[in-house]
């Protein structure tokens, strides 16, 4: 499973002649409405792939994906949640103690925008103070079905501080830029190399959290 | 030998959507031999003495469609000699009959001529290929016109007409069988042209008849049967009769009873859609056939490409095949025959009262039982049996299907295992399935995300479907919400009885308060949170060393065990893999899923046990490829090696346990089983949050005892000495909890005693079981029993063997 994820791993290049990168982990999760495209832009920036029949997500799914900036190696873990209201619930769980987090809008559904900025609010609501936020507006390929203007959205990131793109998991269109962005705006200070996908469940009011983790 | 061949195949090719046009959702346009698909499931439906049966329809490389149907005798345009009118009548009698059938059921022909009516010696008619039209979508999915221009009603010409344009066929049809083939020779269009000008006929059928020098042979036919070509070809369509008065009157005609066909008996006798699948388990082979007839032509791949191919999509040039073959492939049945020579007779006719036969076959992978022909044909004549026997044959059917159930079967099967009876088409008739509602979003953004690759499930009429399904079933069960993965749950009841809606909301209604009771609240936190806990419990009871691994790197079911319960594997698994699972999930009851979580953690073991957080959920995120049919050998073996109160559930339909259910641990290790077990006096329920935070399940009283009584169990008793030695049970070891240190991983360290008695039931495979006497150590003692656990899994296993 690791060597898989290596091999998929397009972005992650050795930088020449660099002995020892600073590899920082961070933990991501990607938030919506559903049928948004989130788990296609996570299979597009992890695999390179795109499905049609994408499954829908029930719960959470989780992948990691690597990539290289000038001196340090960022590791994401990528929590794609499920986009049902229902599940919502769940949803804390992922985003308490991530770093990042991916707001899914599909800009062909004025709803799903809507959608996205409740997301927004609650991440500055209960997630981490820190927490770098970007709002991607998929689907962009479907520009003539648009119901969500670009100017509209962009002013609504400015406003809030968050790192805008519109993208398209179809075409690949800004699906690494906005994840670059994110990286680089990530605070690269600490070196950590344990598990972030561990540290989730520390942070959440799961029962069965203990220290013991290495 | 008529008798030789039963069914034919005939070929075309679905349109070809230019280029890559996607629809305005984004998604592709469904290929039009999908939609083909979906719309000729009906068709496979249709059974009628009058019409051949459709068997099959496949999807060969580049649009290609293939039709598979029963055949009988020849076409009528292969008669050469003329037909008595009495032969007419009965001709007409039986099409009529045929006719009526499809036009009750909103099927229209448009393709009806001499050439796909069949007649055999016995005087037998039947319509061959009636389907076309409605298949092709009204002829939308093809890129050829259908029919044969001399049949064409003067409004269908024109590109209207519906059923009545039938009428007219039929009508120029008894006019051909009366005075001889109309416009020999003559090109399409001319002939359209002709039969157009019959517009300002008052008399169209003496005008035709006239036309070809045929007025006396006209004027000859019995007045009767003259009445009816006339009420046939009527210009206006509004004037023209419909097959069911055109049926009676025929009939009352017909003097001809039928000739007595005797019945056949023996491999003849077998329904006919068994006998295709048999052919084909016996190595028969739809496409090879048709290539070897020259109805499939291969070139080189090189010959088809485009010579060009436009920035816009369209592309020009490049040879394809004919795009439609009037020509079909009759098949013969001799090397199924062959294969089944040896049957006797008897075993045609299985009686229930005989003993259950053991096959050879039966020791096989079921997957292999599936495509054994003689253990087919065994099975599918047994089960064909019981199912006309339902619902008094429902116990028999049941163990019957534990053994396996024949795929061809399935859907009757599983509505039988899930009680379905009564009228259920009326009652699925009046739930209103169209009024909008606020969940319509989802489920439109989620049908077509829900089992794609399926071509069934994948066509516009499977969306149609689903759809109905979902909302049918929402609105019957005001209790519940629709939670994604509702959609994956229907599928497979969809796919089974796909033209079968009725049946497939019965199942789907009675599935869930079996296997999901309460599933889908709109809060049903509880629900799964105590599933996925019970599922952890019987994990841990089974695989202690797995659980132990998983409890120390911090990875809880919630992250990756949702869709699986949820959805019943539904989610996770493709059909051809969900419906062997649920075959015994039917069969075993509701307590089974929780064993299938743990035997996929079993086949996943090596790679969990060597992996961290990380590379834990990611490979549920991503399953690996399981094998089912070792997940439900495994599954159903631990289902039944634990005690029943073990899987025990607040949360279900089943009828509670009452016995006090007795505080507890059980694990297992190299097949040995430990437990633990702290006698409560009066509880019954256990909360909540103790059920949460155990590892290990509790056991009934009863459960317990009987244990005890038939020695298998072995019992370690954690209380104090001073406890111990006032009472105790008979035979169990005493091992003070206060004497076990933490980090502590030798089993002798326990002492002699206990060592020896230990090692001893490990050898005898015992359960080992845990007593304390008091709740407030709760806490404590379920951190003992997890280093015994560890102390039992950490030893060298040589050590207990
Ligand atoms: N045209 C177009 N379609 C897209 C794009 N991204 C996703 N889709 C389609 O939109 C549908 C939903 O995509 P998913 O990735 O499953 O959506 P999701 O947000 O993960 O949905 P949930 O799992 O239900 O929360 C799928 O059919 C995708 O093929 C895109 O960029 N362009
Ligand atoms: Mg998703």
């Amino acid at each position: 499973m690791i060597s898989i994820a290596m091999a998929t791993n397009r972005s992650a290049q050795r930088p020449n002649g660099a002995p020892q990168t600073k590899v920082c982990q961070f933990k991501l999760v990607l938030l919506g409405e559903s049928a948004v495209g989130k788990s296609s832009l996570v299979l597009r920036f992890v695999k390179g792939q795109f499905h049609e029949y994408q499954e829908s997500t029930i719960g959470a799914a989780f992948l990691t994906q690597t990539l290289c900036l000038d001196d340090t190696t960022v590791k994401f873990e990528i929590w794609d949640t499920a986009g049902q209201e229902r599940y919502h619930s769940l949803a804390p769980m992922y985003y308490r103690g991530a770093q990042a987090a991916i707001v899914v809008y599909d800009i062909t559904n004025q709803d799903t925008f809507g959608r996205a900025k409740n997301w927004v609010k609650e991440l500055q609501r209960q997630a981490s103070p820190s927490i770098v936020i970007a709002l991607a507006g998929n689907k962009s390929d479907l520009a003539a079905k648009r119901m969500v203007e670009f100017e509209e959205a962009q002013a609504y990131a400015d406003e809030n501080g968050l790192l805008f793109m519109e993208t398209s998991a179809k075409t690949a269109m800004n699906v690494n830029d906005i994840f670059l962005a994110i990286a680089n705006k990530l605070p690269k200070s600490e070196v950590s190399t344990g598990g972030a996908g561990t540290r989730v469940l520390n942070d959440a009011d799961a029962p069965r959290a203990s220290s013991c983790c290495k | 030998m008529e008798d030789d061949y039963k069914f034919a195949a005939s070929t075309f090719f679905a349109k070809n959507h230019p280029g890559e046009t996607c629809g305005s959702n984004g998604l592709p346009l469904t290929p039009s031999s999908i939609t083909i698909l979906g719309r000729s499931q009906r068709l496979l439906q249709i059974e009628h003495p009058n019409l051949c049966t459709y068997l099959d329809i496949i999807r060969g490389k580049h649009e290609r469609i293939i039709v598979v149907a029963e055949v009988i005798g020849k076409a009528l345009a292969e008669y050469t000699t003329k037909f008595s009118y009495e032969e007419i009548i009965n001709i007409a009698t039986q099409v009529a009959c045929g006719m009526k059938l499809l036009h009750d059921g909103n099927i229209i022909h448009r393709t009806l001529s001499d050439d796909n009516i069949l007649l055999d010696s016995n005087g037998r008619v039947k319509l061959f290929h009636y389907g076309m039209y409605y298949m092709t979508n009204e002829g939308k999915e093809v890129p050829f016109p259908l029919g044969l221009p001399r049949y064409f009603s003067p409004e269908a010409i024109i590109g209207g007409g519906g059923p009545s344009a039938d009428v007219w066929a039929f009508g120029i049809i008894i006019l051909e069988l009366c005075i001889g083939k109309l416009w020999n020779n003559l090109k399409p269009s001319p002939t359209m042209r002709r039969i157009l000008t019959l517009v300002h006929s008052n008399n169209p059928a003496e005008r035709i008849a006239r036309e070809h020098y045929a007025l006396d042979a006209y004027k000859e036919i019995p007045e009767n049967i003259r009445g009816i070509i006339e009420k046939c070809l009527k210009i206006y369509p509004s004037e023209r009769a419909t097959f069911k008065d055109l049926h009676s009157e025929l009939s009352s005609m017909n003097t001809r009873t039928p000739s007595e066909i005797k019945p056949v008996r023996g491999l003849m006798g077998c329904k006919l859609q068994y006998l295709y699948h048999w052919w084909q388990l016996a190595g028969g082979d739809i496409q090879a056939e048709l290539k070897k007839s020259g109805l499939i032509k291969n070139s080189p791949p090189i010959l088809s490409m485009p010579i060009a191919i436009l920035l816009d999509g369209p592309t020009i040039g490049g040879k394809t095949g004919a795009l439609f073959d009037r020509r079909i492939a009759k098949y013969s049945l001799d090397l199924l025959k062959n294969r089944l020579s040896h049957i006797p007779p008897s075993d045609f006719y299985p009686l229930m009262h005989e003993r259950r036969r053991d096959y050879e076959a039966m020791a096989l992978p079921k997957i292999i039982r599936e495509r054994d022909t003689e253990y087919q044909f065994y099975r599918l004549l047994w089960f064909q049996r019981l199912l006309h026997g339902y619902p008094y044959t429902a116990q028999c059917i049941r163990s019957e299907a534990e053994i396996d159930i024949p795929p061809l079967v399935r859907g009757d099967v599983w509505a039988a295992l899930l009680g379905v009876l009564g009228d259920i088409e009326t009652h699925y008739e009046r739930i209103d399935k169209e009024t909008p509602t606020h969940t319509d979003r989802q489920i439109d953004v989620d049908i077509p995300r829900c089992h794609q690759y399926c071509w069934l499930l994948c066509g516009a009429e499977g969306h149609k479907k689903l759809k109905r399904l979902l909302k049918a079933w929402l609105l019957t069960n005001p209790q519940y919400v629709y939670w994604q993965g509702l959609d994956s749950l229907t599928a497979p009841f969809l796919y089974l009885n796909f033209c079968n809606e009725a049946r497939a909301f019965a199942c789907l209604t009675a599935f869930v308060p079996k296997f999901l009771h309460k599933f889908f609240l709109k809060d049903n936190s509880a629900v799964i949170k105590e599933y996925l806990a019970k599922f952890w419990q019987m994990a841990a009871f089974h695989e202690p060393q797995l659980a132990t691994h998983l409890h120390d790197i911090n990875f809880v079911p919630e992250l990756f065990a949702i869709p699986w319960f949820l959805t019943m594997f539904s989610h996770v698994f493709p059909l051809h893999k969900i419906v062997h699972l649920w075959d015994a999930l039917l069969v075993e009851g509701p307590s089974l899923p929780l064993f299938m979580g743990a035997a996929i953690l079993r086949q996943l073991r090596d790679t969990l046990l060597d992996s961290g957080f990380n590379e834990c959920i990611l490979l549920f995120s991503d399953l690996p490829e399981i094998d089912i049919g070792e997940c439900v050998k495994e599954s159903i073996d631990m289902c039944r090696s634990t005690p029943k109160s073990l899987s025990y559930r607040r949360f279900t339909n089943e009828p509670e346990i009452k016995d006090p259910m007795v505080r507890y641990a059980y694990i297992t290790y190299l097949n040995t089983f430990i437990c633990k077990i702290i006698i409560y006096r009066d509880m019954v329920e256990i909360p909540m949050e103790i059920l949460l935070n155990e590892v290990c399940p509790r056991i009934s009283l009863s459960d317990f005892f009987s244990l005890i009584c038939q020695d298998k169990c072995c019992v370690i008793d954690i209380r104090s000495n001073l406890l111990y030695e006032k009472s105790c049970i008979e035979g169990s070891i005493n091992i003070p909890y206060s004497g076990v240190h933490l980090g502590q991983h030798e089993l002798k360290s326990l002492g002699p005693q206990p060592y020896k008695v230990l090692v001893e039931a490990v050898k005898m495979n015992k359960i080992i079981v845990v007593a304390s006497a008091e709740d407030g150590t709760a806490q404590l003692v379920r951190d003992k029993v997890f280093d015994f656990i560890k102390i039992l899994y950490k030893g060298s296993p040589s050590r207990f063997i």
